[in-house]
This record gives structure tokens, sequence and C-alpha cells, in this order.
């Protein structure tokens, strides 16, 4: 049995409310889907071993995938997020052991189990890992679970890459997937607020990737504005952010994919590539479309 | 009107049919639609008719009806 199909039979036993999301993401394509899976699975199974990804994993998921889904029913409700402050959901969120290492390992699971999730990874492998310049020097800002940037590791040997995160969880999750994957020799984890990379020397980085952050941010500006001093002139990021859709640590609630762009491009960043991507299904009768946002940016140093 | 009642009630109401009949060993499996989104829809009108307010954690690991219905006892109980 494969590991993807492992993880069906699991999820129809004990999660199948949780089945139809999962096929539909394989459904955006089929063989791109076993392909992703297999690799994210794969490296979920160096940690956990064969017989520990799926309770681990799988569970967390399902946990992430109703708490965010209870969130969009309260943002509708309220009409607001929940939160709006950055050192509550520090304090309750970020700083939790417990509590982000379930978050992490539900989100690395969502990379492509949620069908527009999977139609952004496809984006991230197809329109920015394809184009990174011979033998990247990447930064990572907030790399979470770490599978982005260990995904353009094993995508590019002669890539390395440097990952900053303000989590604890995020630095020992994300250092045990690029192990599994057989990367650790060519990244570095530093835990650090991202938003402290205005000390790092500019113009510095060949690629620069920062996958949904920026919604979890009292000011997202400032990010940006660090991710175009990082990079040098000509170079590019992978810029993901999340639109009309809540989670208990969103915070900045971007409402149109203009915002994303006017954001970036008042920032020194030219935007090369979008793609803009919601679930299949939503609430019934919802007001509010959520949606997933990626951004092929380049460093302008030009009008 | 007992939990389990007024629980058929909310589920006909939220799955649109009026010959829908749960029990407490009924689950995803039985109910045809009940998938993670309408499960989230479903808590949030358990809610309204019970006058009760979930914590995502307490709905997600739901495996039927019958630990709904202990799950909103114990609420109202104020449990």
């Amino acid at each position: 049995m494969s590991r993807a199909e492992a993880l069906f039979a699991y999820v129809s036993e004990h999660h199948p409310r949780s089945l139809r999301g999962i096929q539909e993401a394989r459904e955006v394509d089929p063989a791109a889907w076993d392909a992703v899976a297999e690799q994210f699975l794969g490296w979920a199974a160096g940690v956990w071993g064969e017989d520990g990804w799926q309770a681990r994993c799988i569970d967390a998921f399902v946990q992430f995938s109703s708490d965010v889904i209870m969130a969009q029913a309260r943002y509708e409700a309220d009409g607001h997020y929940e939160n709006s402050s950055f050192a509550e959901c520090n304090a309750h969120v970020y700083s939790q052991r417990d509590v982000m290492d379930d978050y992490l390992w539900g989100v690395f699971i969502t990379n492509f189990c949620w069908s527009h999730h999977m139609e952004l990874s496809l984006f991230f492998r197809d329109r920015f890992l394809a184009r990174l310049p011979g033998a990247p020097q990447m930064v990572e800002i907030a790399p979470g679970h770490g599978g982005w940037g260990v995904w353009a590791l094993k995508n590019r040997p002669d890539a390395r890459l440097q990952g900053f995160d303000i989590s604890p969880s995020s630095i020992a999750i994300a250092s045990s997937i690029a192990k599994s994957a057989g990367v650790a020799d060519r990244v570095t984890y530093t835990q650090r607020n991202a938003l402290d990379l205005a000390t790092m020397p500019t113009a510095s980085a060949d690629a620069v990737i920062c996958s949904f952050l920026i919604e979890h941010l009292e000011d997202p500006g400032l990010l940006v504005a660090n991710i175009a001093n990082l990079l040098k002139p000509g170079a590019r990021a992978y810029l993901a952010g999340a639109i009309t859709a809540a989670q208990v640590d969103h915070i900045y609630e971007f409402r149109r994919e203009s915002e994303l762009v006017v954001l970036c491009e008042k920032h020194g960043l030219r935007v090369v590539e979008t793609m803009s991507v919601s679930p299949k299904r939503t609430l019934p009768r919802a007001r509010f479309l959520p949606r997933s946002m990626g951004l092929v940016l380049e460093r302008r140093d030009q009008p | 009107m007992s939990t389990l009642d007024k629980l058929n009630d909310v589920f006909r109401e939220v799955f649109e049919d009026d010959d829908l009949t749960v029990t407490r060993t009924s689950s995803a499996k039985d109910v045809a639609g009940w998938d993670s989104v309408m499960h989230v829809t479903l808590m949030i009108a358990v809610e309204r008719a019970f006058g009760v307010r979930f914590k995502s954690g307490n709905v997600a690991g739901l495996k039927n009806v019958g630990e709904l219905a202990d799950l909103v006892d114990r609420m109202k109980a104020g449990g």
C-alpha cells in the first residue's frame, strides 16, 4: 500500500467527514497529487515512522481544518477576524509548543489535502521553483513546518537556505523535516522574529520564500519591505497570503487580491505572476469567499 | 423534547431533508453530505438551537450523533 493509499484508508476509517475534501484535492491533478503527497508523506514518515505519521499528521490536519472552518463561520457571523493583535496570537499560539506542533503538522498536510492549496503548491513548483537561478542562496521567512523550503532544496541540489521563524516549534519541526528529506546539510534555521530581518544584509538573497505569514502581522508592509531589502536586484520571491480567510491567528484582513499587489508594488517589488484560489466548497450562503493567493515577485530597482 | 429529537430537527434543517431521521449511532457514513464543511454548518445550527457555544476542539472529533447529544447535554448542564 502506498502512503497515499494509506492516507485514504486512515481517513475513511477515522475521519470520514474529511474524505470528500481530500478526494477533491487529488482531482485537481491526480498524477501531480500522488507525487506531491508521496513527497510530503515520505518526509512525515521519516520523522514519525511508517506506523506513526497517520495518527500524528492526519489527526492534526483534521483538527486544523475544523478550526479553520469554524473560524470562517465565526467570521461570517461577526464580519471581522476574531483577533487583531500579534501579541495576543503570540501568547496563545506561537509560543505554545503543544498548540504549535499540532498546528504546523496540520498546515503541512493542507499543502496537498486542501484542493486550493494543492493548486497553489503546483503554482509554487511550476512558476517559482522551476525558475530559480543557478546555485541559489535562499531565505525562507517564517518557514513554519518548513515544507516549502525543503521542497526547494530537494528540487535544486545546488541551493542553500536560511530560515527564520519566531516559533521554537517551527525550528524543531522544519529541522526534522529537512533531516528526513536529506537536505539538513544545506539549511540553517534560526529562531528570530521575521520583522527583525531589517538587520540582515541587503541584497543578499537569490530567492525568498514567505508563505502565509503576511496575514498574521499587524503591519504587513514592513514584511514586504524586508523581502525587497533581502533580494538581490532582479531576484525573485514567492509570497503567499490569505484573503477573507479566517483563522484564529489571522489578524490582518486582506479583502481583495489588489491589496496584496499594491502593497508589494509600493515596497519595491514587481508582481510577475499571481494565482488566487478558493476551496471547492464553502459555507452555505457565505458572504466571504476565502482565498489563498500566491505571488511571484521580483525586486524592482527601476520604475 | 429530548436532545436527540431536537437534534433531529436541526439535521433536517441543515441538510434540507424533512425525511431525515438520526439516531445516537448515526455518523457521517449514514447522512449524505455530512462532510467537514457541513459539520461546521451543523455545529453552528446546533449552537443556535440549544444556546451553547462550542470550541472547535470539542467538535472536530465527534464520531456520531450520540456523542454530539452528550456534548450538548454537558454544556447545557454547565460542564
